[in-house]
């Protein structure tokens, strides 16, 4: 049961529950919102280095660490938006894209801060319980992303939700109505990219040492490949796809069923290569996902029935 | 007369050399129900996408009257004139796909206290707040599922004009409003109009084709023509004015 | 060395260095031109154009100037395959201009690791014989090098020539301006659109070649591209063929100035930067 509990099992499920969540955060951002994020891994990466650099250069303990991790994160990405935000649709794409590269270059060549391609680290587990940590940190990894979950869920059917909603199908009808939308799609930017800064920090000890190429742009595409095929306005749209295809490939294919090493490249490139099919096969053919569109009913707040006035 | 709302400077835009509009002077709003006329291509769109600031005048300035003092509106963003209390209804239908009718009325009706982010438990409050007016507007215009989508052309442009009321502005503009609607809807509507403007002070600029309409329910009538408003009086006069009749009721509808 | 002599050896070698990226830029801008949106899937043009010329080269053993002109030709049918049973059907079925660049990403991916799955990842490099070396304000350069980026600017021009000179060229701004309107004038778009996809996988084929000519042939090669291409194409004013070709060329001067004076990796990042400010200040501007 130990072994189970400690080995690369649990290391790889764990990982699973973070893309979970980050392919849940760009569901919240493009899905609901309508914002192109392509530099969610950057943000994710960011919050991961940026805790690794804390601990292992500041000595500052993990907590803390974290918790300043998230709110660097968050505050960057403000920048960001703020720069981006008020652009067309593609723009806001290619220019997350273009914020993206610029992270993952300066992470490779600023050797001196980051150890490059040689891997920072390391960053251990806040606690340790014998074979019981790994498990138990997944745990709490899992908890968070349950969280995350039931956030998204509430968002979905509440005053906020609506109104990024709205932003998405016709802004400018929004702001007719006095909606403030360049403002609130800023701060939940901000806000959830905070969160993927913060679950890149809790991802830091599962990988304990990290490398460029956590945060490069395959990463990026994998999870935007997971959230389309889920289906990109559902909030489980993100859980579904991640599970389709990082849980399928790296969880089932590499861990469960051990592919022999003379295959592991054949195995990569098939990987992408499928991906790749899928993606246009989604988009062309079933373009809102495997989960589909949900309608919208009166009773999506379920808050009780709303009573006819007489008279 | 009113307190006048709405006051025009030298306000001109042009499109590709074409003018557009040109105004040298207008004051709107001195009556409860106003009325903008004039054939096809006038400008009168474009005169109330400029006053709503969807887009730019070329040299100008609007200015907007509440409690006496004048604001000049003309580089203000969309949202925040809209929060000033000048609302527009649309000539071209627009709707957010994604939500029934209860939805958009709630967004609508939602102030910025509700819609933080981290606000996810107000539904409730919200609609204990505002469920008596949605159900009381919903009852009026007896939509055909009040519970689901605006399903014809003619719902969304109420839909349109509702989220716009509910808003409780102070000046509506509303482009083309009957244009597509059933004859009955159309009274309910003009007898909304009336009430909402004599009994909550509201003032209303109606851009509209149908003449009859206007001559019945306007106090004040502007006609405007090639970007230029040319006439501007009481119904009965506008309507035997020499200009009118030659350049505009000859064609379109009487 | 002094400012003048950087000012010059910046200008050269930058005009030079970008003469693939300009070929490559004014390929993907026709395709933005005609059908308004970007292609990600451009960029394994130049991949597959880099591994078929390759293939005839090294592996079967062609003479180099031989291997170009089937793999480039190649590539311009890859290309309308790709419009033909991809973009097309996916236009008319009304996805977005977002939606259509996210698709494009997945025709890069079934393209570029379908290649991986095919040639294997070892790195390939074009067998050239009879190569004089020369030296070039300190840059060690082939003669073939010299032909291809003569090559690339020719054709990159010819191009340009073709949109804005010739007849045809008319009729494809008149398609990309206002479809309805130019079918009204007997216009057949699938059969421009066709025309106008070859072309640009011609360039991007071509583009390719001459790159992997400089450095080498691997999977990566149309993907290290993308990003630069897409700032090129869209600092150039997307859809603007001449822009493309400016900003080729000032991209490639700018990337040598920075990297002359600190290293590759802040050329990048100087770019990027660029890139963005000039988003917001069209924005702005607009």
């Amino acid at each position: 049961m130990g072994q189970i509990l400690s080995g690369y099992y649990i290391y790889m499920l764990s990982i699973l529950v973070v893309y979970i969540a980050l392919a849940t955060i760009l569901h919240a951002q493009f899905g609901l919102t309508g914002i192109a994020n392509f530099g969610l891994s950057a943000i994710w990466g960011f919050g991961m280095y940026a805790c690794a650099l804390l601990i292992v250069k500041l000595n500052i303990p993990f907590v803390p660490a974290v918790i300043l991790a998230t709110i660097l994160t968050g505050v960057i990405s403000m920048g960001i938006s703020r720069i981006i935000l008020d652009l067309d649709s593609q723009s806001v794409l290619v220019g997350t894209l273009a914020f993206l590269a610029i992270i993952e270059t300066l992470v490779i060549s600023e050797k001196w801060l980051t150890n490059g391609v040689m891997g920072l680290g390391p960053v251990n587990y806040p606690f340790d319980i014998g074979t019981y940590t790994k498990f138990v940190y997944f745990l709490i990894i899992l908890i968070f992303t349950i969280v995350l979950l039931f956030y998204a869920r509430k968002l979905e059917s509440s005053p906020p939700g609506r109104l990024f909603l709205s932003i998405q199908d016709n802004e400018p009808l929004s702001q007719s109505l006095g909606k403030s939308t360049f403002r609130r799609k800023l701060v939940f930017f901000a806000f959830t990219s905070a969160l993927a800064g913060f679950f890149g920090a809790m991802a830091a000890p599962i990988y304990k040492y990290l490398f460029p190429k956590y945060m490069g742009p395959a990463i990026t595409f994998t999870l935007w490949i997971a959230l389309i095929l889920g289906a990109r306005k559902r909030i489980f749209g993100g859980l579904v796809g991640v599970v389709a295809t990082i849980g399928l490939f790296d969880v089932v294919l590499e861990t469960v069923v051990p592919i022999p090493s003379k295959y592991a490249g054949i195995l990569y490139n098939t990987k992408y290569f499928l991906y790749g099919l899928t993606l246009i096969l989604v988009l062309m053919f079933r373009p809102s996902g495997i989960l589909g569109e949900k309608a919208r009913s009166i009773n999506t707040a379920n808050t009780g029935k709303i009573q006819k006035m007489e008279g | 007369m009113r307190e006048k709302k709405l006051h025009l400077k030298n306000v001109m835009k042009s499109f590709g050399g074409r003018k557009v509009v040109d105004i040298p002077e207008l004051t709107l709003g001195t009556h409860g129900i106003e009325g903008l006329i004039g054939p096809n291509g006038a400008g009168k769109t474009t005169l109330i996408n400029l006053i709503t600031h969807k887009l730019k005048m070329d040299c100008g300035q609007i200015l907007y009257y509440t409690n006496g003092d004048g604001i000049d509106i003309s580089k203000k963003p969309i949202d925040e004139i809209a929060r000033l209390g000048m609302v527009r209804t649309n000539q071209i239908i627009q709707d957010f796909q994604s939500l029934t009718i209860r939805d958009s009325l709630l967004l609508s009706l939602a102030t910025p206290m509700y819609e933080n982010f981290y606000n996810i438990f107000s539904e409730r409050k919200l609609r204990k707040t505002v469920e008596q007016e949605i159900e009381r507007y919903l009852d009026y215009f007896r939509f055909e599922n009040p519970d689901g989508h605006a399903l014809s052309a003619g719902e969304k442009k109420l839909l349109d004009i509702i989220r716009c009321l509910v808003l409780k502005p102070k000046v509506l503009l509303m482009d083309e409003p009957t244009c597509g609607l059933p004859q009955d809807q159309i009274e309910l509507f003009i007898a909304l109009m009336r009430k909402k403007t004599a009994e909550e002070g509201m003032t209303m600029l109606i851009v509209e084709h149908d003449l009859d309409l206007i001559w019945g329910v306007s106090e004040n009538v502007y006609f405007m023509a090639e970007g230029e408003i040319l006439i501007q009086g009481p119904p009965d006069e506008v309507r035997k004015n020499e200009t009118v009749v030659t350049k505009y009721m000859g064609e379109g509808s009487a | 060395m002094t400012f003048a002599m950087f000012l010059k050896s910046t200008i050269i070698i930058g005009l030079l260095e970008s003469a693939p990226l300009m070929l490559a830029a004014v390929g993907f801008t026709l395709i933005f031109r005609l059908n308004g949106f970007i292609n990600i899937g451009y960029a394994e043009n130049a991949t597959l154009g880099a591994y078929l010329a390759v293939t005839l080269n090294a592996i079967i053993g062609w003479n180099f100037y031989i291997s170009i002109i089937p793999a480039a030709l190649f590539s311009g049918v890859l290309s309308v395959l790709t419009y033909l049973i991809v973009f097309r059907p996916a236009m008319k079925r009304g996805v977005g201009p977002t939606e259509m660049i996210i698709l494009s990403v997945g025709v890069s991916f079934f393209l570029r690791y379908g290649i991986s799955l095919i040639w294997g990842s070892r790195l390939y490099n074009f067998d050239i014989a009879k190569t004089h070396y020369f030296t070039f304000y300190g840059m060690g350069i082939t003669s073939t090098q010299l032909i291809c980026l003569g090559f690339a600017l020719i054709i990159a021009f010819g191009l340009y020539a073709f949109i804005y000179k010739t007849k045809m060229g008319e009729t494809m701004r008149a398609l990309a301006d206002n479809e309805e309107l130019a079918m009204i004038a007997g216009i057949n778009p699938i059969k421009v659109s066709v025309v106008v996809w070859f072309l640009s996988g011609l360039a991007g084929g071509l583009a390719g070649i001459f790159t992997g000519v400089f450095t080498w042939v691997n999977t990566g090669l149309g993907w290290h591209m993308i990003l630069v291409i897409l700032l090129v194409a869209i600092i150039g004013r997307v859809g603007d063929v001449r822009g493309a070709l400016i900003a080729g060329a000032g991209v490639g001067i700018i990337t040598t100035a920075v990297t002359l004076v600190t290293q590759p990796a802040y050329g990048v990042v100087a770019l990027l930067v660029i890139f963005i400010a000039i988003l917001k200040f069209r924005k702005v501007r607009a």
